[in-house]
């Protein structure tokens, strides 16, 4: 089987693409042969040279970080949850996730998600919330990993500078929920850098590695949105 | 206004932010990814605190008395007291900063018990409570960053420490981006970096725990503490990408140990202790599943499958989807696996260490837990240490800040020519080789046979170690992070080697006996290469 992957060796050099062999067992997820190939005596790519190890990051190894969050197949996934007995054909294509800037080979910088989050305020501040919570809802949202798989997927989706995409709107939700005082404000920033641009294509919630229900937040933010509170 | 250098995201690392912010003063939260990437995430069982809503009979007394008990009378009595009083407040405050604990139909707080606990005290939210308590932190540090009083840095490593005449000023760090070392000071360095994984190569928890900080501050003076403590949780499962953690749960549930013996089935631990053997300690499962010599399997496959979906989903996924295995239809292979450290910086009552300024809070500072720490301590203790440090800090007088220019020139020298390397050899090598030894003499069971060839394999590899050139194209930080890795498993080896008796995690078959001389924490000091092992007697760490 061949793994073909988009290289790069630092932010502003030119990609590559490298293809490696391997032949072991398909119980094995993709996180687990990225770290077969780097960790043998030398890493050697298909056609038999000696080449650079291949970077990624990964903390977890078992889908609860999103560090290791790539496209594969062309499906943006995580790795360590992503088997090989699952995806189809000989040949597995591995490229870094498009959205962020490329750091070295499949590590992405996705800072940006993190600062836009900051730069809006997006935080509860005093624990303020509605008589009656939906505990269910805010539990799934509470699990998002920040990984940007919903991101990367996403069509209005692009380097995050207007529209900051399902992660966004889910905090959003947290906080509108936690906190009454802040609904309004809030409800502002939501309206301005994701439910004023997104087009309901939901390939987010497909691709989501923690399932949540970004819909469901929409729906609840919409209601206040159309209450006019 | 006092400046707080804190390494280390996880909850322990954010919680002391938060606190430091709050009493006003500026925060650096530095570590290589987002608080979203720490092990802390992956905390699934619960917090415990006797609160409100406490069982008919708990008392902070008795949490108090179950800590101290479980860690075999080596943990501070004030620590712990200190830590047990605290938990209710800490319960609170999570809830205020938005934790949803789960709740019955009733909203009533629901409690479990972990082994060890006299009464339910463990508050959970659902299956994920280090992750929920996670992503409320961080919402609160957000608050903090907005108003101007927490910088968070990501992409930076841990390099050393910058310390001058017992003093420490702040630290360097790798950073990812300019590939090169930077200096960050500060009035106060806390320590926040998790446990110490990577000895172990592939364990239950985030691999970016790996002791190099831990090591490193070593080889720099801290003293260390409690080595030779090491918790192995006795039920996970093999992967190819890691060792995964089978909750206790399952047996809670009824889940049944056994092995095969010319086709029978044989259920050790209940013919041993009669029918609550599967509900034993994890250290003394852990040890009767390495006497068994066997395979050993964990069976839950009597329980409905229904009763499964709605009890055990996590174990039932886990299982499906990293080794194909039905739990409803057949047993999991379980074996014991690396999972906590009880060890690690050696800390006053206040978190500060030896060293003036070098504090050292959650899962990398040694205080608590004594031998061996309770389920659901741990995340207790990350989150009070991080506030007690916080406030020591702000009560502290300030001192002058010395001159590290040349340290760090020839540091960043000495980097250079390691970042040069044309060599094709991995770090990770000499990783994955003191992982095997590791896990062959730093095991369930110990012998001063078996630590002595341990602590000649390492010092061979430390030997080495030093004039190999290492493949440039691995992160740097794999590459200089070796060192200190190694020292500290040659301290670990060294305690275990010292402490001759047997104690809470730390078993030598050939001093199976608990003895009164021992009952003293163990403090390990590096000076040029040699390492001098003492027992506090003195409780000199205590006060
Ligand atoms: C599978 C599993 C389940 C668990 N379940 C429970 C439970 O139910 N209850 C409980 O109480 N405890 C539990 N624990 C233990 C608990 O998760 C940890 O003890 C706790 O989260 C430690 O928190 P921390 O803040 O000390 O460190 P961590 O969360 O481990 O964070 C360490 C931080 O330091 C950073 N770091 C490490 N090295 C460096 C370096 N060289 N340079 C810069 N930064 C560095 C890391 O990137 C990370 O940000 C569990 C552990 C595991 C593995
Ligand atoms: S919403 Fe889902 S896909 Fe998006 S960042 Fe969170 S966990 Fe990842
Ligand atoms: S390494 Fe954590 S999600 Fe894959």
């Amino acid at each position: 089987m061949k793994i073909r992957i988009l290289r790069q060796k630092v932010p502003d050099s030119e990609p590559y693409w490298e293809s490696f062999n391997y032949d072991g067992t398909t119980e094995i997820s993709v996180a687990g042969i990225l770290d077969r190939l780097n960790f043998g005596d030398d890493i050697i790519n298909d056609l038999g040279e000696k080449t650079d190890r291949i970077g990624w990051e990964y903390s977890c190894l078992q889908g609860m970080c999103g560090a290791c969050a790539m496209v594969i197949n062309e499906t943006p996934a995580l790795a360590c949850e992503t088997f090989l007995k699952n995806l189809k054909g000989d040949e597995v294509v591995l490229r870094p996730l498009r959205k962020f800037p490329v750091v070295h080979d499949l590590i992405v910088d996705r800072s940006v998600i993190h600062e836009t989050l900051k730069s809006t305020n997006v935080y509860i501040g005093e624990y303020n919330p509605k008589e009656k919570e939906d505990h269910e809802h805010q539990y799934a949202v509470a699990n998002c990993l920040k990984c940007g798989l919903c991101l990367e997927v996403c069509p209005n989706y692009t380097d995050g500078k207007s529209f900051y995409g399902a992660a966004y709107a889910n905090d959003c939700y947290l906080v509108k929920a936690r906190n009454r005082e802040k609904a309004g404000d809030i409800r502002r920033s939501y309206a301005e850098h994701f439910a004023n641009s997104c087009s309901k294509a939901l390939s987010c919630m497909e691709v989501c590695p923690m399932h949540i229900p970004t819909l469901s937040s929409m729906a609840k933010m919409n209601r206040i949105i159309h209450s006019g509170k | 206004m006092k400046k707080v250098l804190i390494i280390g995201n996880g909850i322990s690392g954010m919680m002391c932010a938060i606190r430091c912010a709050e009493l006003g003063m500026k925060v650096k939260l530095i570590a290589p990814g987002p608080s979203e990437q720490s092990q802390s995430v992956m905390a699934a069982g619960g917090i415990n605190a006797v609160t409100e809503s406490h069982e008919e009979g708990d008392s902070v007394q008795c949490h108090i008395e179950d800590t101290l008990k479980g860690g075999a009378y080596l943990a501070g009595s004030n620590a712990v007291k200190g830590l047990c009083s605290d938990a209710k407040e800490i319960i609170h405050y999570l809830e205020r900063i938005g934790t949803v604990f789960s709740v019955d139909e009733h909203d009533r707080v629901l409690l479990r018990a972990f082994g060890g606990q006299t009464f339910k005290r463990t508050h959970y939210c659902g299956s994920s409570t280090g992750k929920h308590i996670v992503s409320a932190l961080v919402m609160e540090v957000r608050r903090f960053e907005a108003a101007g009083f927490i910088t968070r840095i990501m992409r930076h490593h841990f390099y050393s420490a910058l310390i001058s005449d017992g003093r420490c000023c702040g630290a360097l760090f790798y950073n990812e981006d300019a590939r090169e070392l930077v200096p960050v000071y500060a009035d106060a360095l806390v320590m926040a970096t998790g446990g110490q994984n990577s000895l172990f190569g592939k364990t239950t928890g985030s691999s970016r725990c790996d002791g190099y900080a831990v090591g490193r501050l070593f080889m720099q003076g801290a003293a260390l503490k409690n080595l030779e403590f090491i918790q192995f949780h006795p039920t996970t499962l093999q992967t190819p990408q890691k060792r995964m953690l089978i909750s206790e749960a399952v047996r809670g549930e009824g889940g049944r140990l056994f092995y095969m013996d010319g086709g029978q089935k044989v259920f050790f631990m209940e013919d041993k202790y009669g029918p609550g053997g599967n509900l034993m300690t994890r250290d003394l499962i852990s040890r009767e599943i390495v006497a068994t010599g066997r395979d050993v399997f964990l069976d839950i496959s009597f329980m409905d499958r229904k009763a499964i979906d709605s009890r055990l989903p996590e174990v039932r996924d886990i299982c499906a989807k990293y080794r194909g295995i039905d739990i409803s239809k057949e047993p999991i292979p379980v074996a014991p696996s690396v999972h906590y450290f009880m060890g690690g910086l050696a800390v006053h009552n206040d978190h500060e260490t030896n060293i003036t300024g070098l504090y050292a809070v959650g899962e990398c500072a040694s205080i608590y837990h004594g031998a061996n720490r309770l389920g659901g301590n741990s995340l207790l203790s990350a989150m009070h240490s991080g506030k007690v440090a916080a406030e020591n800090i702000y009560g502290k007088d300030l001192c002058e800040h010395a001159d590290f220019d040349n340290y760090i020139l020839a540091e960043q020298e000495s980097l250079k020519k390691m970042l040069g390397a044309k060599s094709p050899f991995a770090a990770m090598h000499i990783r994955d080789m003191l992982s095997d030894t590791m896990r062959e003499h730093m095991s369930i069971v110990r012998t001063a046979e078996s630590l002595s060839k341990g602590v000649e394999d390492v010092r061979y590899y430390l030997s080495v170690a030093e004039r190999i050139h290492y493949d440039a194209s691995v992160s740097a930080y794999i590459n200089y992070s070796l060192n200190g890795i190694l020292t500290l498993a040659l301290a670990a080896l060294t305690c275990a080697d010292a402490r001759k008796e047997s104690r809470g995690a730390h078993y030598r078959s050939d001093y199976p006996a608990t003895l009164d001389e021992y009952r003293a924490a163990t403090i390990i000091s590096y000076n040029d290469g040699d390492m001098q092992v003492t027992f506090d007697r003195e409780n000199v760490y205590e006060d």
